[in-house]
């Protein structure tokens, strides 16, 4: 092996994990910011599920209160790191089910405030800026579970190569 | 590597879930501002005064103060949509730009009449904060119509373009 050849080995891993790590500081504080409101507001959040008309009435507060704070436990995991696998994945099942909720409503026609980051209506209506925003997150969060899941065993094999 | 990861997710992500709910349910219980782990999500509770009291208008009610000219109608949607279609009469209010449009109207609005704001939609809660805006600004008989613009146009009763 050259030595320009054993460089770009050496350096594939370090760019694959500054990779990793912005996706999930990005990502984390995503869902830290979309948490806090909605911790601070639960009445007022529990409304913005209401008016998806997706959920049960009785599920509605439940899913109200516990949503945000799962945002947070994601948020604080991708940021530490903590328990990855988990958190890439479950971050990205979130992202699918909230893109679904966006898109069902409009699809129906449904004028609703998606609560996405706040709790309140001030944020205007959601729209196609709302999903298109959604699905850029979704990729970010599916590229860092598919690097977590599947990119792990560059850096053995350079070890490897090199060790 | 890869079934690893998996089996960590597997565990991860239920463990997320049951933290993110017990501490959601302690935060809830210890709050001052708690809500209802079931909520009641019926027209009247879901469209309150601040001392709680209900502030909706049925169809009915506001079609015989629409024909006895005994209420001003306000539409608190975007101002293009009023300009497609409203309740013969109304003003425009759209709630995303009230502090404008209540100034251009407070003029034409008498403090003791029965004001009924309206948007469309089951859960649009444009009308509910445009009510409670009125009420706030002083004025006393403030109402609701839930779902305005549709139940008005099916019942038939009499609309307008803007011209």
């Amino acid at each position: 092996m050259s030595g320009e050849e054993s460089m770009e080995k050496h350096e594939q891993p370090d760019r694959g994990r500054l990779l990793n790590q912005v996706l999930r500081l990005l990502l984390g504080a995503v869902f830290l910011y979309a948490s806090y409101d909605k911790i601070l507001h639960p009445q007022d959040f529990a409304r913005a599920v209401y008016n998806y008309q997706i959920l049960p009435d009785t599920l509605v507060n439940v899913t109200a209160l516990i949503l945000p704070w799962l945002e947070l436990l994601l948020g604080v995991c991708l940021v530490a790191g903590w328990w990855l696998p988990g958190a890439a994945m479950l971050s990205t099942g979130l992202m699918i089910v909230f893109i679904c909720a966006l898109i069902f409503n409009q699809i129906r026609g449904l004028d609703i405030h998606c609560g996405c980051f706040s709790a309140g209506i001030n944020e205007g209506p959601a729209d196609l800026w709302t999903i298109s925003r959604d699905v850029i997150f979704l990729m970010m969060s599916a590229g860092l579970t598919y690097r977590i899941f599947c990119k792990t065993h560059v850096r053995r094999q350079v070890v490897s190569i090199n060790g | 590597m890869f079934r690893e990861k998996c089996k960590q997710a597997l565990w991860q992500i239920p463990v997320l879930i049951v933290m993110a709910g017990l501490v959601a349910l302690c935060v809830n219980y210890l709050r001052s501002d708690g809500i209802a782990l079931v909520g009641d999500w019926s027209v009247d509770k879901r469209f309150p005064d601040t001392a709680g009291a209900g502030m909706v208008i049925d169809l009915e009610e506001a079609g015989r103060l629409f024909e006895q000219d005994a209420a001003t109608f306000l539409d608190a949607r975007p101002h293009d949509q009023y300009a497609l279609g409203h309740i013969r009469g109304a003003l425009s209010i759209p709630w995303q730009e009230v502090d404008r449009y209540f100034n251009e109207a407070v003029d034409r609005l008498k403090a003791g009449r029965v004001m009924i704001t309206y948007c469309d939609g089951e859960t649009c809660d444009l009308s509910h904060e445009l009510a409670l805006f009125l009420k706030d600004m002083g004025f006393k008989n403030v109402h609701v119509l839930v779902n305005g613009w549709t139940v008005w146009q099916q019942a038939g009763l009499p609309t307008q373009k803007e011209e």
